[in-house]
C-alpha cells in the first residue's frame, strides 16, 4: 500500500482504500441494497448445491442427509432423457441465436429511421406490450388462434381443407417457440439498441450526408458500429445464457408436444427432480447447468476481449 | 348455490392434484437409512389395532346402502335435509382445553376468530384455533413444519401426500399413538367415531398401530368413472347401457365427433378407462410373483385402443394438446360428450354449472365395462378414505382423549344436529331454511362454506345435492349398478414407506411421460415398450424387487 503524496497530481490506483472509501461511499452505499439482495436471493441459495452429492431427504434435512460422491452424477449422464433434454437446450438455443437475435436489431433500426414521434411511440408501445403478458397468457392466445380447434383449424374444417397441426408438431416445435418468443419479447429487447442508437453522435450523420453518403452507407459505416459494443454484449450475455432457454413456455406445452420435443434442462430439473421428490437427482442436473453456463460465458467473454470488444468488463 | 363448496368439489380440485396416485398404496417415502420401519401392518397387528365397527342405526336414508364385496358399498343417499336434525352427543365433549390445528383448504380462508369458528368453540367446550392453509401449497407448507418440529396439536395429512409428508416416519415420533385409546371396542366410548367403516381406519394405520382419524370415508372409492351426456345421448337415441366394450365406444366416436362443427365425442379417458382391458391398477400377483401394470399384455392392449382414438381423430384436439384445465368447461359446452373424471366431479356444483350452460344439461355415466364385451368388468378400489388427520404426540393422554371426544362430535352423521352445526353453522345467523335445504346466509358463505373442521374428523360420505334431487338419484342409482364390480387391487389399503429411491422408481416419470405421449396420439406403443424397457432394466426391476422382499414377502398382498 503507498501512501499518497499531496504534491502530486492524483493517481487513481495510488490512492488509498480508505480514501478511496471516502470518496465512493455514496456510490457504494446505493449499491448495497442490489449487494443485499444478491447475497440473499443468488449467493445463499447456493449452499443447497451440496444436496448434489447427497441421497437428499427432505425430513433429515441438509446436515443429516447421506453423502453419495458423484453418484447423482454418474446416474444423470447415463439417463437417455438428461441427454434429450440437453440436446433441446442446445437446438433451440441455436435456433433462437439465429431466427431471434436479429429481429430487435432490426426493429430498433426501423424504429429509428421512422421521424415522426407520436408515430414511433405508438408502434414502440404496442411492440412492448405482450413482454407484459405471462406466458400463459401468450400461449392462450397461439392456441386460440391456431390451435387444433382453434380459429384458423375451424375455418380449414369449415372449407374442407385439412387441419393444420403447428401447435402439436414436435418437429416444428424449435420454430413454434422462437415466433411465440419474437412475438412476446423481441419489442422489450429494442430497449438497449435504441439507448445505444441514440448514443451516436448526430454530427457524424449530418457530416456523412454532407459528404453525400446515402442512407444505407449512413447506417453501415456509422450506425452499425456505433451499436457494435452492444450488440457483441448481448451476444456474450445471450452465450452465457445458452442452458437456460426459458421454463414455462416449455412447461404449459410439454403436452402438447410431448416431452421428447420439449423437454429442456430446467424442465428436466423440474420433472425428474422436483416431482418425484427426487431433489438431488435435480440439485445435479441444475449444478452440471450452471458449471456449463459459467464455462459459456467466460469463453464468450474472452472471445469478446479477442475481438477488442468490452464484452462484459473492460479488460 | 345452496350447499355449495362441499366436499366433492374440494374433491375435484384435490384429484387434479393427486391424479390417479390416490389410488395407489398408500405410499410415504422415505431415506434410505436401516433405522427406518417399513410401514407396513400384518395381519395380526392390524387386526388388533383396528377399531370396532358399530353403524349407526337411527338415521334412514332415502336411498339405503347398497353392499358390494368386502370393504365395498355404496353410499346412503338423502333426497332432503332432516327437518328437525337429531343430537347424538349429549352436553359437550371437551372441558375448556387450548388447542392448534391445521387443515388444507382450496379456497378464500375465512377470517380468524370469526363468528362461525366462536359458535363451533362454544359447542365443542374447547379453545380450539383452526388454521386454514392454501391446500395448493400444503405439500410444501407441512415439511417446513415437520422439519422444525412444529406441528400444531391437530393436523390433516391427506394420503396422497404420505410420500412428501414422511408419514410413516412422523407416526409415533411427532404424531401420537391412538392404539390404546381406539382399538378394538376402546372406540365405543366415540359412537360416532365407531360408525366410521374399518377400511377407513386401515388407512390410518403405522406398523400396527393406530395414528390417524379418517375424514370423508367411504366403501365406493374408485378413481372415477367414464362420463358422457346423457341429455345429448338421449336426444340422439343413444342408449349408454347398450355400450358394453371397447368397440361399441370407438364407434361412437365415430358416430359422434363432428369436427366441422367443432364436436369432438372424446376428451381425454385413458386414466379411468385402462383397467377394463384387465390391466391391474398399478400391480398384481400372479403365482405367487409380483407383475407390474407395465409388463402386462393388457396394458398394451388399452394403450393401442387409446392410441387409435386419437389418431382417428375422435378426440378433441385442446385434449391433445394437454389442455385439461378447460375440459369441464368443453363438457359443459358439448364440445365433448365423453370424458373421463375423478367421482367428484358428479354432484351439485357440476350439475349448477352444466344447467348454467345448456339447461337440458344431464351427467350420466358408462358402466364399468370389459373391454372384450366378454368378460367380468372390474373397477379397482381406492383406500377408503384420502382424508387423515393425526393429534401431535407431545399431547397428554387426558388432551387426547378430550381431542378425540371433539372429533367424535366432528363426526356426527349427515342429518345430524352436529353435523347441522359443523356443515351449516347456526341456522339463522349462517344458513336458512328455502324449501327445506340449508342454505348459506352472506355471513355462512364467508365463514362456514369453505369447509375447515371437517377436514379433522368427520361422518362417512353420503350422496346428497339438495335442490338437484335428478343428481343424487342417478349418482346413487349408477353406483348400485356397479358396486358389484368394486375389486381390491393388490397392497390395498396398505401403507407402504418407500426409499426415496424406491418411490421416483415407482412414478416412473420417464415412462409416464411416454404414455401420455401415446394415447395422445404422439408416440406409438412400440416408443411405450422402449421407455418400459429402459424402466425395468433399471429403477423398475430395483422397485420390484424391493416390492417383492419388503412388502409382499413380509406382509402379504393385502388383498
Amino acid at each position: 500500500m503507498s501512501t499518497v503524496r499531496p504534491d502530486s497530481a492524483p493517481v487513481p490506483a495510488r490512492l488509498s482504500r480508505r480514501v478511496r472509501l471516502r470518496r465512493d461511499r455514496t456510490l457504494l452505499l446505493m449499491t448495497l441494497p442490489a449487494i443485499v439482495l444478491l447475497l440473499v436471493f443468488n449467493y445463499l441459495p447456493l449452499f443447497g448445491v451440496v444436496t448434489a452429492f447427497q441421497d437428499y431427504d427432505p425430513l433429515v434435512g441438509v446436515w443429516h442427509s447421506e453423502w453419495v460422491g458423484f453418484d447423482q452424477f454418474q446416474q444423470l449422464f447415463g439417463d437417455p432423457l438428461f441427454w434429450g433434454a440437453m440436446k433441446n437446450t442446445l437446438y433451440l438455443s441455436l435456433v433462437q441465436l439465429i431466427l431471434f437475435f436479429p429481429v430487435p436489431i432490426a426493429l430498433a433500426l426501423l424504429l429509428n429511421s421512422v421521424l415522426s414521434e407520436r408515430l414511433r411511440n405508438f408502434v414502440q408501445s404496442v411492440l412492448y406490450l405482450p413482454h407484459f403478458f405471462s406466458w400463459v397468457l401468450a400461449i392462450t392466445i397461439f392456441q386460440q388462434m391456431l390451435g387444433g380447434a382453434g380459429i384458423l383449424n375451424q375455418f380449414l374444417r369449415q372449407h374442407d381443407f385439412s387441419p393444420w397441426n403447428i401447435m402439436t408438431n414436435p418437429d416444428t416445435f424449435a420454430l413454434l417457440i422462437t415466433s411465440q418468443a419474437i412475438w412476446k419479447e423481441a419489442g422489450w429487447g429494442i430497449i438497449v439498441f435504441l439507448a445505444a442508437l441514440s448514443a451516436i453522435n448526430s454530427e457524424l450523420y449530418e457530416a456523412a450526408a454532407a459528404d453525400g453518403a446515402g442512407r444505407l452507407r449512413r447506417m453501415w459505416h456509422i450506425t452499425l458500429p456505433g451499436l457494435r459494443g452492444v450488440i457483441v454484449l448481448m451476444l456474450v450475455l445471450r452465450l452465457g445464457n445458452a442452458l437456460s432457454v426459458g421454463f414455462e413456455q416449455f412447461l404449459i406445452q410439454r403436452d402438447a408436444v410431448g416431452h421428447d420435443a420439449a423437454d429442456v434442462l430446467d424442465t428436466f430439473s423440474f420433472y425428474y427432480g422436483i416431482t418425484t421428490g427426487n431433489y438431488s437427482y435435480g440439485a445435479a442436473a441444475g449444478l452440471f447447468k450452471g458449471v456449463i453456463s459459467l464455462l459459456l460465458i467466460w469463453g464468450a467473454n474472452r472471445l469478446a476481449h479477442a475481438f477488442g470488444e468490452d464484452g462484459l468488463y473492460r479488460k | 348455490m345452496g350447499t355449495g363448496l362441499n366436499r366433492r368439489s374440494f374433491l375435484t380440485s384435490a384429484a387434479t392434484i393427486a391424479g390417479v396416485t390416490s389410488m395407489a398404496p398408500l405410499l410415504s417415502a422415505c431415506g434410505g437409512g436401516s433405522h427406518r420401519r417399513s410401514g407396513a401392518n400384518t395381519k395380526e397387528g392390524l387386526r388388533a389395532a383396528l377399531p370396532s365397527y358399530v353403524p349407526h342405526t337411527a338415521f334412514k336414508a332415502d336411498i339405503p346402502s347398497v353392499q358390494g364385496g368386502p370393504d365395498a358399498a355404496t353410499d346412503a343417499a338423502f333426497l332432503s335435509y332432516p327437518a328437525s336434525p337429531a343430537a347424538t352427543v349429549s352436553g359437550v365433549p371437551g372441558k375448556g382445553g387450548h388447542y392448534s390445528a391445521v387443515t388444507p383448504l382450496w379456497g378464500t380462508v375465512p377470517p380468524v376468530g370469526n363468528s362461525f369458528y366462536q359458535a363451533m368453540n362454544k359447542a365443542l367446550g374447547v379453545d380450539l384455533k383452526v388454521k386454514p392453509a392454501d391446500g395448493n401449497h400444503y405439500d410444501t407448507i407441512i415439511p417446513t413444519m415437520t422439519a422444525a418440529r412444529k406441528l400444531p396439536d391437530w393436523i390433516q395429512l391427506p394420503t396422497w401426500w404420505n410420500p412428501n409428508f414422511h408419514t410413516g416416519d412422523l407416526a409415533g415420533t411427532q404424531l401420537a399413538d391412538l392404539t390404546p385409546y381406539l382399538s378394538g371396542d376402546n372406540i365405543k366410548k366415540y359412537p360416532n367415531l365407531a360408525a366410521i367403516p374399518t377400511g377407513a381406519w386401515q388407512v390410518c394405520t403405522w406398523g400396527d398401530k393406530l395414528y390417524g382419524i379418517p375424514s370423508f370415508s367411504t366403501k365406493f372409492m374408485i378413481a372415477g368413472a367414464t362420463y358422457y351426456r346423457r341429455d345429448i345421448f338421449e336426444s340422439r337415441g343413444i342408449t349408454a347401457d347398450q355400450v358394453k366394450s371397447a368397440d361399441d365406444l370407438m364407434n361412437l366416436g365415430k358416430e359422434l365427433t363432428d369436427a366441422k362443427r367443432g364436436v369432438w365425442a372424446f376428451d381425454d379417458v385413458w386414466t379411468y378407462l385402462y383397467t377394463c382391458w384387465g390391466a391391474p391398477l398399478k400391480w398384481k400377483v400372479e403365482n405367487g410373483k409380483l407383475v407390474h401394470l407395465f409388463e402386462t399384455p393388457e396394458f398394451l392392449e388399452a394403450l393401442d385402443w387409446h392410441h387409435r382414438l386419437a389418431t382417428a381423430g375422435y378426440v378433441h384436439p385442446a385434449a391433445l394438446a394437454g389442455d385439461n384445465a378447460n375440459a369441464p368447461t368443453r363438457f359443459y359446452s358439448g364440445k365433448v360428450l365423453i370424458q373421463g373424471g375423478g367421482t367428484g366431479a358428479w354432484n351439485l356444483p357440476d350439475h349448477q354449472s352444466g344447467v348454467a350452460a345448456n339447461e337440458k344439461y344431464r351427467r350420466g355415466a358408462f358402466n364399468i365395462l370389459a373391454a372384450d364385451g366378454k368378460s367380468t368388468p372390474v373397477v379397482y378400489m381406492g383406500a377408503s378414505t384420502s382424508m387423515v388427520s393425526y393429534l401431535n404426540a407431545r399431547l397428554k393422554p387426558a388432551q387426547i382423549e378430550e381431542l378425540l371426544g371433539v372429533a367424535n362430535y366432528l363426526a356426527a352423521p349427515y342429518g345430524s344436529a352436529e353435523y347441522t352445526l359443523v356443515n351449516f353453522g347456526a341456522e339463522g345467523v349462517h344458513h336458512r331454511r328455502v324449501n327445506g335445504v340449508p342454505t348459506f346466509t352472506e355471513e355462512g358463505k364467508k365463514d362456514v362454506q369453505a369447509q375447515t373442521f371437517p377436514f379433522l374428523a368427520g361422518p362417512s360420505a353420503v350422496i346428497s345435492n339438495p335442490g338437484a334431487e335428478v343428481v343424487t338419484r342417478d349418482y346413487a342409482a349408477w353406483q348400485a349398478a356397479n358396486v358389484k364390480s368394486l375389486t381390491k387391487p393388490a397392497f390395498w389399503g396398505m401403507n407402504i414407506s418407500m426409499p426415496q429411491a424406491m418411490a421416483t422408481a415407482e412414478a416412473a416419470q420417464g415412462v409416464q411421460d411416454t404414455i401420455k405421449d401415446c394415447y395422445h396420439g404422439k408416440k406409438k406403443v412400440s416408443d411405450v415398450q422402449a421407455a418400459v424397457a429402459t424402466w425395468k432394466s433399471g429403477p423398475g426391476g430395483r422397485l420390484k424387487g424391493w416390492m417383492t422382499d419388503n412388502v409382499l414377502a413380509k406382509y402379504g398382498s393385502g388383498q
